[in-house]
């Protein structure tokens, strides 16, 4: 498993995240509105909880547990959602 | 009465539909089956039902997801059934309260109930009701569960209360927004036009409260929305749901082996070849010859019978050389078309294909496309027509034209029967391995003409990927049986009516002379002058001027199979009725193992059939973006069936 980059209380962006860290999401800089409309209404609101859950082979995309479902999003788009890690 | 049947992309709308309407519109576990809307009509009522495209919100994102929203907004519905996943309904509610912001009737349909226990989850729909101020009824579509109950609250609708999920402060600045607007669905347009997505004529007045919304919450006003959607919906789970924790579920534990770092990858290029392997070569060279048996003695028999009647010698010849030889020849194929779609079925229902998508993002990422243009290619090994339609859930318009160009390179099933009569015979025993390397040669070229395409046509990059990956479910036997069907009976049909057309004119054209005169030497019909002023053109990858080869491989526009029942007609008609296309003293002897490999790709790359190319004009939106994909594709594929004949001459001699 890779290392962990952040440990509880951290504040960084869900792509430091490794499988299995918790995280309570604290903002999302989405530069695009229409990309970041679709990030709320797939559940990722400020204060929403995170799992990181699957990772693709090839290192991208991820798989995170949000709102009782799976979300598959791509790194780079992590990047944008700034969370705060609780396990 | 209308109804329209919403819910998020994967929650079970169109099984449901099938079951209320008793229908057989196509389902699978994916996000994103349905790309238009269905229409049908509940079984004994003459409630008309509207299969929508699944939706995350009422915020469109990409072309499919716009079709319901207009839909829902055409406001001419007497009630919406929101279908809710019961087992993620967190994520599910959330669209909920958007349809709640409308003045129709809801009935709120918890679908996958059967599924709750073995997640350890228990709703109470009664709790979930009073919150919500509308009927909830638990049903499973699969299982047939709870569809009496449904048909009951349909026809006795009432009028339900208004719900209110906001904190005061934005009911308020609501309300006050609404009595600017006229219409009908005031909150609802009230909201959107907050959110700004919606246009009025009092831009002032509205941007002024939006600063005032953007202040007290110290975030964007669509973020405002959003939250506190979730906050009701959080609240409303909390007083309904029970969940007990599961650490790992089924489904992570088949991912820990199917999306493993190393061996995720090896196992599905397995797979892959396994679907063509199994198909062409296993179970192809099993029933081959009984099969060709078969239709050797219907045709002998039909000869006999015609022949005792006294039918004339050119009606004889009508039925027996042209339409049991050219029917005969593409039905010929079905045991391994069955096979084949026994293995689509499988993985376009188990959840398999989603993680394909998920698998490859990254490698076709490089080249311009993404994980979303994997299901339109997976679902074009069935068929390009449903493939070039399946694009449209990819939302970057450039990498969507791209896909519908690169779809029809996939080897689909009608240009099996070509992959697998030219394999069969030059490349027996390891018919499937050929098969298979025809499949990859497919993915390589997709690649390289991704990458050109990128360069020079759609430039940019691949915009975002965002998608559920759904759980695995295992298929239904019944409904992997019915696709199977389905598709089966479809492909028999089109043997019947367009083969069977075209068989009757290639035999008229090969039978008859430009004078019309009946018995000609076929060297002297009609088709073979044809064949034979664009012969040339198909020299530099067969190594022949071969009339016949060159006319049969331009047949493929109609239909790909065409190709293999037009090869038999000619090769009947020259041969006096020998069942071998490829007798060795035959018009089709030449063929060598490097140019049967050079046809097969110029069939494989070339032009698609008429239905492709109608499905490829309606998506890119216009007939000439069409003709240049089409024109693109067969200089293509001239170009790679002469590479490949001139290095397959270089390996076999």
């Amino acid at each position: 498993m890779a290392k962990k980059k952040l440990d509880i209380g951290d504040l960084g962006c869900l792509n430091d995240l490794v499988i299995g860290q918790k995280a309570i999401v604290t903002n999302i800089g989405a530069p695009n509105n229409i990309f970041k409309r679709r990030l709320l209404d797939m559940g990722i609101t400020k204060g929403a909880k995170v799992v990181i859950k699957k990772v693709s082979p090839l290192g991208d995309p991820v798989d995170i547990l949000v709102r009782g479902y799976e979300l598959c999003l791509r790194r780079d788009d992590l990047k944008m959602i700034g969370v705060e890690v609780v396990l | 009465m209308k109804i329209a049947l919403i819910g998020n992309q994967n929650s079970g709308k169109s099984t449901l539909f099938n079951l209320l309407t008793d229908s057989r519109q196509k389902v699978g576990n994916w996000p994103g089956v349905t790309i238009e809307s269905k229409r049908g009509y509940i079984k004994n009522t003459d409630f008309e039902l509207i299969d929508l495209p699944g939706v995350y919100s009422l915020s469109p994102y990409s072309n499919e997801e716009k079709i319901s929203r207009a839909e829902i907004l055409k406001n001419d519905l007497d009630c919406i059934i929101n279908i809710v996943d019961a087992t993620s309904i967190e994520r599910s509610l959330y669209l909920t309260t958007q349809l709640l912001d409308l003045e129709t009737n809801v009935i709120v349909v918890l679908n996958m109930s059967d599924m709750l226990a073995k997640k350890k989850l228990t709703i109470d729909e009664n709790i979930l009701e009073a919150k919500l101020g509308c009927p909830v009824i638990k049903v499973s579509a699969l299982k047939n569960i709870g569809i009496d109950k449904l048909i009951d609250a349909i026809s006795n609708l009432k009028n339900r209360s208004k719900l209110k999920i906001f904190d005061e402060f934005l009911e308020e600045k609501i309300n006050d927004v609404s009595k600017f607007l006229d219409g009908s669905n005031k909150r609802f347009a009230s909201i959107k036009a907050l959110e700004n997505d919606f246009e009025t004529n009092h831009e002032d007045i509205i941007n002024k409260y939006i600063k005032e919304i953007e202040n007290k919450y110290n975030m964007d006003v669509v973020e405002v929305f959003a939250s506190k959607r979730y906050d009701f919906v959080e609240e409303v789970r909390d007083s309904c749901v029970v969940r007990e924790n599961i650490n790992e579920t089924v489904t992570d534990k088949i991912d820990k082996v199917l999306l493993n770092k190393y061996v995720g990858i090896p196992i599905f290029i397995l797979i892959m070849f396994l679907v063509y392997f199994l198909s062409v070569g296993l179970v192809g060279s099993a029933t081959v010859d009984f099969v060709e048996g078969l239709v050797e003695w219907v045709s002998g028999a039909m000869g006999n019978l015609l022949t005792n009647l006294g039918a004339s010698d050119w009606s004889n010849s009508l039925v027996v050389d042209g339409m049991i030889a050219g029917v005969g020849a593409v039905l010929t194929f079905i045991p391994q078309l069955i096979i084949l779609f026994i293995l689509i079925s499988l993985l376009e229902t188990s959840g398999y294909m989603a993680r394909i998508s998920f698998l490859l993002d990254k490698f076709f990422k490089r080249f311009g496309l993404s994980g979303k243009s994997l299901i339109p290619f997976i679902v074009g090994t069935g068929c390009s027509v449903p493939g070039v339609m399946a694009t449209r859930t990819i939302e970057d318009d450039n990498e969507r034209k791209m896909t519908i160009l690169l779809t029809p390179f996939i080897p689909c099933s009608a240009k099996l029967p070509v992959i697998a009569l030219f394999s069969g015979f030059f490349f027996r025993d390891y018919a499937g391995i050929v098969s298979a390397s025809v499949y990859f040669l497919s993915v390589i070229t997709i690649i390289l003409t991704a990458i050109i395409l990128r360069k020079f046509v759609y430039k940019g990059n691949s915009t975002a990927y965002i998608t559920e990956l759904p759980e695995f479910r295992l298929p239904s036997i019944k409904y992997t049986l019915r696709d199977v069907y389905d598709r089966v009976i479809s492909y028999i049909k089109k043997a019947g009516s367009i083969i069977l057309l075209s068989s009757i004119f290639i035999w008229v054209l090969s039978s008859f002379s430009f004078n019309f005169t009946y018995g000609v030497d076929v060297e002297d019909s009609m088709l073979a002058t044809i064949g034979k002023g664009i012969s040339w053109l198909f020299y530099p990858m067969l190594g022949e001027l071969s009339w016949g080869a060159s006319v049969s491989a331009i047949q493929g526009i109609v239909a790909k199979e065409q190709v293999v029942s037009s090869m038999a007609i000619i090769a009947g008609l020259t041969d006096g009725g020998s069942s071998l296309i490829f007798a060795s003293d035959g018009i089709f002897g030449f063929f060598t193992p490097a140019s049967a490999y050079a046809f097969i790709v110029f069939n494989l790359f070339s032009a698609p059939c008429l239905g492709t190319i109608g499905a490829m004009k309606k998506e890119y939106g216009s007939g000439k973006h069409a003709l240049k994909a089409i024109l693109f594709q067969t200089g293509l594929a001239w170009i790679l069936g002469v590479l490949v004949y001139w290095i397959g001459r270089l390996i076999w001699f």
